[in-house]
């Protein structure tokens, strides 16, 4: 709680001191100004709409939309568009690790080529990604459709269209870009070849015993944390991704609410992404517990 | 639940239920889907243009952009021209069935004359001093002065007034995503991906149209190209090459009433002083500012050359170094090296802020930077997003310099930007001389007294040079070929939508 709280005043600071508010967004005249100044209390101090709006969001209101869509209640705006983004993010975290894990099986330990076109094309940016793969797609598509080879497909053009490609997309570049899938295949690497030198290991390897479940077990801890740090940078990359590819999730509302200085809306997506990140890293600490006997014990 | 709120819902549910029209689907491109569709509260073009689509108005442009009645049949004007009774079409009806009536133009005044409302577009009714029904299709407009020609202001769009409860009304009102109007096409639904879906209502030749939110406007045109549009409401000049050259697509130029400038905080030092802003006004090459970002009509003043109000005996600014440098002596100041300075030796500076939506900006600062520290002008930039353009620019006066630009309807009223009274006149502008030529021009009722005093006082405000006039941009509209009877406004853009075919 303390985290959300924490994290919604650094956004209400940040959102305050941007130039301009919500009225200047419509109009430029003084009259109608004071009178919706008034009317959405931003004349009130900046600790007093924070108290105020963390006072009605533990009841579950967390306003209504002042400009980007006016007398919409933020979580009605704030449902689908997060089940969107939260689709994204899981989507891209299962294929980080199932991509990353799966790497360092083959790689740990040993000098790899994989490795190294891992690290290449890991290293773009994610906007400069998604902006490449969509750009080839379509001119690609474009030009085998001009030259007759090929019928319109039903995803063309991006980001136009919505599709299960646009989504996959998303996560393939979320899940591999600004150095994602490099960090993620770095530490299971890192985490497997301590493990295949552990000393349990060795002893189930004399005892004959199959070492996949051991392997896997010990993995999970690290790899747990580790999902919980990478959910919250897919959390902040959705901005980008949904921008790009023009998928309406979270991410581009918030980028069109800061703009907009829509700040009940900003603020909220601001609660829903700290409890998503929140909630990853809780629900790895007790994964990380329930695995980990010593983490009990000291606890 | 009121009973607004009851027939809203009735409204809603008959709009959800209604038979779609035969006919393939347009898709035009904003970048940017509306807020809110309620012409009380329009504030951005693509409001406006869905409003256009949705909304009538008393009167509306006819192919030679002259005022014509739109819902209404008759009007006569009082021999004093002071007051006006309009008679409305009968069996006119509105989306959802119910009569369109003299109610209906009683109660849109009404709730945008009424403060409580907070209507943006309250400055659109305010030489209306009262309104009254004289019959179910007849009402009567009482001005607050002298008005040469009404109709050319009664382009508002008429509200259905059983769908609210009083003239008081909220942005947040339902009717906001659920509007119910008399135009061309009624909205039919939201979509997940910001897309709007409209269904052609009568006359329209067009079955559906969809507003697409393509946020990037470097895109646009590639959509076209990939048919995943039919319509580009503006090109980017860096894409009229390409979109030429296609065999696919249609090119429609059409004339807007916009025109850039570079305005001078006059409440500053040293833009205070006329002779620096003439002085910078002669060291601007105007023409190489456009070039790189399309072709236009370069101007000398606060109208476009097409206009009546233009005055073509007076001539832009040009670049002229001597001329310039003559009246920054005549200033004080003294050229030290690369720059000029002031009596305490301080460079002349110029903070230039431009605001981040303005198509082409970026080219046109960065050249005009260069052009300005070529004679010896040091020029910061800073680009401000649309909040903070309008806290520090227009409500603050915290500016030097800006790059922006003016778009105006037909009626081209610049009263409120050169006005010293004027709520837009940010400039800081005051010349007594020009205030009542303005005033001269608001209340005349002889069009040509009008065109005279507002040439006269576009001559006064080159002199002055409260801004430095740029240009007006030939502006393009594209279409896919498939598009035909094409005729745009070069404001509303949809007002001829009607007649528009898509094959």
């Amino acid at each position: 709680m303390a985290t959300l709280a924490g994290a919604v005043l650094l956004a209400q600071l940040l959102l305050w001191l941007a130039p301009g508010d919500a009225v200047d967004i419509i109009t430029g005249d003084p009259e109608l100004r004071a009178a919706m100044i008034a009317q959405w209390g931003l004349d009130q101090p900046v600790l007093v709409r924070y108290a105020s709006f963390v006072g009605r969001a533990v009841t579950g209101d967390l306003g209504t939309s002042l400009t980007y869509r006016p007398g919409v209640p933020v979580a009605e705006l704030i449902g689908p568009a997060s089940a969107r983004s939260l689709a994204l993010v899981f989507g891209a975290l299962v294929a980080s690790l199932t991509w990353g894990v799966g790497l360092a099986y083959i790689t740990a330990g040993r000098r790899s080529l994989a490795r190294r076109l891992v690290q290449i094309v890991s290293v773009a940016p994610v906007f400069l990604l998604a902006w490449l793969l969509m750009v080839t797609l379509n001119e690609t598509t474009f030009s085998l459709m001009e030259a007759g080879h090929i019928s319109r497909p039903t995803w063309f053009a991006l980001p136009d269209e919505d599709s299960a490609l646009k989504t996959s997309l998303a996560v393939l570049v979320l899940a591999c870009g600004s150095s994602a899938l490099t960090e993620v295949h770095a530490a299971a690497e890192d985490a497997l070849t301590r493990i295949r030198r552990s000393g349990y290991v060795d002893a189930a390897r004399a005892r004959g015993a199959p070492l996949w479940p051991i392997v896997l077990l010990n993995l999970a801890p690290p790899l747990s944390s580790l999902a919980a740090s990478r959910a919250a940078f897919f959390v902040g990359g959705l901005v980008i991704i949904e921008k790009v590819l023009h998928l309406n999730g979270v991410g581009a509302m918030l980028w069109q609410a800061c703009r907009m200085r829509d700040y009940p809306l900003a603020l909220g997506i601001t609660v829903v992404a700290a409890a998503a990140v929140c909630g990853a890293r809780l629900a790895a600490d007790l994964l990380r517990v329930t695995l980990d006997p010593r983490l009990r014990e000291t606890g | 639940m009121t009973p607004a709120q009851s027939r809203l819902l009735t409204a809603g549910a008959l709009l959800a239920l209604a038979t779609p029209a035969v006919g393939a689907a347009l898709r035009y491109a904003e970048d940017l889907s509306p807020a809110i569709v309620n012409p009380l509260f329009a504030t951005t073009m693509s409001e406006a243009r869905v409003n256009e689509l949705i909304f009538q108005g008393l009167y509306t442009d006819n192919e030679e952009l002259a005022a014509t009645p739109a819902l209404v049949e008759s009007a006569t004007v009082n021999s004093s021209r002071t007051a006006m009774t309009l008679t409305l079409r009968r069996g006119l009806t509105w989306h959802d069935g119910e009569t369109l009536d003299a109610n209906d133009v009683l109660f849109t005044i009404n709730a945008m004359k009424n403060k409580a409302t907070l209507s943006t577009e309250a400055g659109r009714v305010e030489w209306i001093e009262s309104v009254t029904k004289v019959d179910d299709y007849t009402v009567e407009l009482s001005f607050g002065g002298v008005e040469a020609r009404p109709e050319d202001k009664l382009y508002f769009k008429i509200l259905p007034e059983h769908l609210f409860d009083s003239t008081t009304v909220s942005r947040s009102d339902g009717f906001r995503n659920r509007p119910v109007g008399s135009g061309p096409y009624q909205l039919v639904r939201y979509n997940d991906d910001n897309s709007i879906t409209f269904q052609a209502r009568g006359a329209a030749n067009i079955g559906e149209l969809t507003m697409r939110e393509i946020s990037d406007k470097n895109y646009q045109a590639k959509l076209l190209l990939y048919e995943s549009l039919e319509a580009l409401i503006r090109v980017l000049p860096r894409d009229l090459a390409v979109l030429q050259n296609n065999r696919k697509v249609e090119l429609y130029p059409y004339q807007t009433n916009s025109w850039w400038y570079v305005g001078f905080n006059m409440e500053r030092a040293p833009f205070d002083e006329p002779e620096v802003r003439q002085a910078i006004a002669n060291m601007i090459d105007v023409e190489s500012l456009l070039a790189p970002v399309g072709t236009g009509d370069i101007l000398s003043g606060p109208f476009v050359k097409s206009s009546p109000f233009y005055n073509h005996d007076v001539q832009p600014y040009g670049y002229n170094y001597g001329t310039a440098s003559g009246l920054l002596e005549k200033a004080g100041y003294a050229r030290e090296g690369d720059w000029w300075v002031d009596k305490k030796g301080n460079p002349l500076t110029v903070n230039l802020n431009a605001h981040q939506t303005l198509e082409s900006a970026q080219e046109v600062v960065i050249n005009l930077q260069s052009q300005l520290q070529g004679s010896g002008v040091k020029v910061n930039v800073d680009f401000l997003d649309e909040a903070a353009w309008k806290s520090r620019v227009w409500r603050e006066g915290e500016f030097d310099v800006i790059l922006s630009q003016w778009s105006f309807d037909r009626n081209e009223d610049i009263h409120e930007q050169f006005h010293s009274k004027g709520s837009r006149n940010f400039t800081g502008y005051n010349n007594e001389n020009v205030d009542e030529l303005l005033d001269a021009a608001k209340s005349a009722s002889d069009p040509h007294a009008k065109k005279t005093a507002l040439r006269k006082a576009h001559a006064i405000i080159h002199d002055d040079a409260p801004m430095v006039f740029l240009w007006t941009l030939d502006s393009y509209a594209a279409m896919s070929t498939r598009v035909s009877n094409v005729l745009i406004h070069p404001f509303y853009f949809f007002t001829y939508v009607d007649d528009w075919r898509l094959q």
